[in-house]
């Protein structure tokens, strides 16, 4: 050992748990951005994916809060290990080492750590995603909408995120090199960050703030939109969060400064209390980047539950096990078609029934968007001609349900499901009009009909329908059909035949998107030049264009306006098609848990570390080892605990404050309970293996102290 | 050698700025071997830190031989830490990963001058101070007087002019005291060394020649061993020890 550089390598060779434990640290953040970057700009994914929809908003908002989550964990990191290197940095300047010579050395480890470690995170981090994709496709399921390929633009993220790694590793090693007091830099590791006083109140306020900051984050964009007819930027959204993320942080505070016990316990949680105080604010940074990524982690776990057992309850509410409809200009199976395809596949079918129905243009409110000095405002121009909607006859809905509707002449009835959710349907129509003869007819509207198959369609007076429909070409008219099997639940392979049959009979005209509406398009071809549902302009809107290819895709099936809802078919094909959604989803949840997990590792590895001279202290001043367990368990506890309680704490309340608001009126369906029940199973699992891991952590610090 | 001349240094806390050398002045003769006592907070350990440039000065000068080390360059005074300076810490400030030999050597790899000179010195050293035994071991396996003789050992690897010592003994028992002290005294007699201590210790200090007294970051009283015995000359210390307390218990009725 003759030159500086050899003593370098040398201490590292000893030291070579902190120099692993920064770059393990590095990596996995790195290896998490990447695999989540490349999931998430995945053609696969994006495809299924609306854009502007609620689904990748939501994906990007998790995203943003593990990016946040991962570079306040490796800053962590870095801080750490500088720390650990400081005494040794201070005595190499204490002994007429010139910075420079320190300086050179640091930055060459500090090079090799954080360029090794975030290549290797940003390469094996879409091996990663396609492996985890592809054991979700084995053991999962596996569609040809699953074939999952990356774009390239999603390395640019991840080395972006990498570039913010090394940059602020050299930064902060260039800060702990270039301070003039050596004294300081030699004490560097044994120096605490406490937190003092912090006033008992800041408990209760804690949780008082959060609780507003969620209910103004939430309810006060919506408040813009309805009253003051404004679509709020997302950065004026996220200030009414602000008091939320206060109050988190406050809880927090209290917790590591405080606690919750009361005062007369104070002197039996003494050493944890007072050993977290002293490494105070790195503590609460921590559990607070813990707090967002298990309330985004369970935001992604619960995505699952709730629409599995949400649509799982939709499918059962169904009257009939087979409805669907079809233009009157397509050649689709009637009656007797589909009767004997079901004799084909030995199915009985009973009730069979069929109506004709009608498109009648409806007047309401148009939505005008503008672009102003605020941003988009909205505003309400009243159309006579707005949009069309599907009409029954009072004895076709009779046919198809067995119910007997009485309307008079000029009345209305609108059809809504059994929860009773309004949500995108137009109950306020006035004056309906055959769009193709112009004429008009006066109507009131009554309180709606609840029937699940026939949810959107309208029911009218039979010589309004008569009168009405007289002069509307075939593709103005439809039929819709509805019937019921024995053993619905072993009909499946009829169910898919006749669903093949139906697509492929459907001609090209009628691949229409959902919400594809003939009197909108007319006015926007006119106002605009061109309607963005039309097949053409899908894909440049954001939408997937129907493909009778791509029966299976989830593009299609949620998305085909003529998708007939066969009960078993839905039911059996649901994981198929929402596969991607659900395997995002719980990609996401594993990301989040897995850094949680990592960081609170790593944090109570540290605290270890920090209070080992404290506990042979206290070993020596009598302390039993089950005393010094309880007071380990007690740091450790609230590293855990206080994060999971919260961030668990946080989406249920969330979620029920979205779920209240979400269908027009202030209530939860009996589905969305039965979802959030379904969620507290995921809560459990997900709190077992948490659990195993808070004692695998409490073992092996534990063992670190001893 | 060393000359320290109206020495100031303040240190800033959010609201408050605490003076704790309000114009110390001394000097250090070439092979002397010079204690600093005072009582806690008297700006000992500060006046050594300043000395060994560790933290920056308000004002004053330090001169080591003809050169002013407080208006160095950072480089330069790296230079001058590494070739000039030894250094001794009350927590031996040791390595744990290197080996006694590795940590005596450090100074001499750390300024480029390693060569079989150096290692011969360094098995000197270790024989000087009677560490020759546990040389191939790490810290942790040594006990506190060993680890200090290690430290005095490294201090003189690269032929300091002067050893700066901070509470040497601060962490040991009486014997790891005595053996500690006795490597001082061999280092001054054997390889002629200057050497400047801070102690609160009298028993170490009675082993000095000249004891400066610090009182409230000024310098109170100096007291010269010249030939007395050293027991003798701990018990002069030790009196002023005892006047100064008389002094401040005045001061604190006065001011009460």
């Amino acid at each position: 050992m003759r030159h500086f550089s050899d003593v370098y390598a040398h201490l590292r060779r000893q030291n070579r748990s902190q120099y692993a434990l920064l770059a393990g640290c590095c990596f996995f953040s790195v290896l998490l951005i990447t695999a989540y970057v490349c999931m998430m700009r995945a053609p696969t994914v994006l495809n299924v994916l609306p854009e502007g929809g609620d689904s990748r908003k939501q994906v990007m908002m998790i995203f943003v809060l593990a990016v946040i989550g991962c570079a306040v964990f490796t800053t962590y990191a870095s801080g750490l290990f500088l720390r650990q290197k400081s005494r040794e940095t201070g005595i190499f300047l204490a002994l007429g080492a010139s910075k420079a010579q320190v300086r050179r050395e640091l930055f060459r480890d500090l090079s090799a750590i954080s360029v090794g470690s975030c290549a290797a995170g940003a390469i094996l981090g879409s091996p990663m995603a396609w492996l985890l994709w592809q054991i979700f496709r084995l053991c999962v399921v596996d569609t040809e909408e699953m074939r999952l390929t990356f774009d390239l633009s999603s390395y640019g993220l991840s080395l972006l995120f990498s570039l913010f790694v090394i940059v602020m590793m050299f930064l902060l090693g260039s800060r702990s090199v270039k301070r003039t007091n050596i004294i300081d830099i030699v004490q560097e590791s044994h120096k605490s960050e406490p937190i003092h006083a912090v006033p008992r109140w800041y408990g209760p306020v804690g949780i008082g703030l959060l609780a507003l900051g969620c209910v103004l984050g939430y309810m006060v964009p919506t408040f813009f939109v309805l009253v003051l007819h404004w679509y709020s930027p997302g950065w004026v959204d996220a200030i009414f969060y602000i008091p939320a993320l206060a109050g988190l942080y406050m809880i927090l505070l209290h917790t590591v400064v405080n606690g919750w016990n009361s005062r007369k316990k104070l002197y039996k949680d003494l050493i944890a209390t007072s050993q977290m105080r002293f490494q105070g604010r790195q503590t609460v940074r921590n559990m607070l980047v813990m707090t967002l990524l298990i309330a985004g982690a369970y935001f992604g776990s619960f995505y699952v539950p709730m629409m599995g057992t949400g649509s799982m309850i939709g499918y059962d509410a169904r009257p009939v096990d087979y409805a669907y409809r079809f233009r009157a200009d397509q050649d689709i199976p009637q009656e007797q078609e589909v009767c004997a395809l079901a004799e084909d596949y030995s199915v009985t079918i009973t009730d069979f029934a069929a109506a004709p129905m009608v498109r009648l243009a409806v007047d309401g409110d148009n939505h005008i968007e503008e672009d102003g000095p605020m941003g988009v405002t909205w505003r309400k121009e009243y159309e006579e001609v707005m949009s069309s909607e599907l009409f029954l006859s009072a004895s076709g809905y009779e046919a198809l349900t067995g119910q007997r509707v009485d309307l008079a002449l000029g009345e209305i009835r609108g059809i809504i499901d059994t929860e009773g959710s309004k949500l995108g349907f137009a109950s306020d129509a006035h004056i309906l009009t055959n769009y193709i003869t112009k004429d008009a007819l006066p109507v009131t509207p009554l309180e709606p009909l609840r029937y699940d198959s026939l949810f959107g369609r309208y029911v009218m007076n039979d010589a309004d329908f008569a009168a009405l429909s007289a002069g509307l070409p075939d593709a103005w008219r439809e039929t819709q059909i509805c019937f019921n099997v024995e053993n619905c639940a072993e009909t499946y392979e009829f169910a898919n035949a006749l669903f093949n049959e139906i697509v492929d009979r459907s001609a090209i005209e009628v691949a229409q998107y959902n919400g594809w509406d003939p009197v909108i398009r007319d006015r926007r071809i006119a106002e605009e030049g061109a309607y963005f549902l039309d097949r053409e302009n899908c894909e440049e809107n954001g939408f997937t264009a129907i493909d009778y290819d791509q029966r299976d895709s989830s593009a299609f099936r949620l998305g085909w306006q003529y998708m007939p809802t066969f009960r078993i078919l839905d039911k059996l094909d649901f994981v198929k098609t929402m596969a991607v959604f659900l395997i995002l989803f719980i990609f996401i949840a594993i990301v989040c848990f897995a850094a949680v997990i990592v960081i609170a590792f790593t944090r109570c590895m540290t605290i270890a570390l920090t209070n080992r001279k404290v506990y042979d202290d206290l070993r020596h001043l009598g302390a039993s080892d089950a005393y010094l367990r309880r007071s380990v368990r007690g740091q450790v506890k609230r590293v855990f605990l206080t994060p999971i309680l919260t961030g668990t704490a946080l989406i249920y309340a969330f979620y029920v404050l979205m779920l209240t608001f979400n269908g027009g009126t202030p209530e939860i369906t009996p589905s969305e309970l039965a979802g959030l029940l379904s969620s507290t199973l995921v809560v459990a699992a997900v709190s077992a293996l948490l659990y195993g891991v808070y004692r695998l952590t409490l073992k092996k610090v534990w063992e670190e102290i001893r | 050698m060393l000359t320290v001349e109206n020495l100031h240094k303040s240190y800033q806390t959010a609201k408050t700025s605490y003076e704790v050398l309000k114009g110390v002045s001394l000097h250090v003769g070439k092979g002397e071997f010079v204690a600093v006592m005072g009582p806690s907070g008297s700006g000992k350990t500060t006046l050594l830190n300043c000395i060994s440039c560790y933290i920056p000065v308000n004002s004053g000068s330090i001169r080591l031989d003809s050169t002013e080390l407080a208006s160095l360059s950072e480089e330069a005074l790296a230079e001058i830490r590494n070739k000039k300076l030894g250094f001794v810490f009350q927590d031996f400030l040791l390595l744990d990963g290197l080996t006694v030999r590795q940590n005596i050597l450090l100074p001499s790899i750390i300024g480029g001058l390693i060569s079989d000179t150096a290692e011969n010195r360094a098995d000197q050293l270790c024989e000087l101070f009677n560490i020759t035994a546990i040389r191939d071991k790490y810290p942790a396996e040594i006990s506190g007087g060993e680890k200090q003789r290690t430290a005095v050992a490294r201090a003189l690897i690269n032929h300091p002019l002067l050893i700066l010592a901070d509470e040497p003994t601060g962490n040991l028992d009486s014997k790891s005291t005595r053996a500690v002290i006795r490597s001082f005294e061999q280092a001054k007699k054997s390889l002629e060394a200057t050497i400047f201590m801070v102690t609160h210790d009298s028993y170490a200090a009675s082993f000095c020649d000249r004891v400066v007294i610090l009182r409230d970051g000024t310098v109170w009283k100096t007291l010269e061993r010249a030939g007395t015995e050293r027991e003798e000359f701990q018990d002069h210390l030790l009196d002023a020890v005892r006047e100064m307390g008389k002094t401040d218990s005045t001061d604190s009725i006065d001011n009460g």
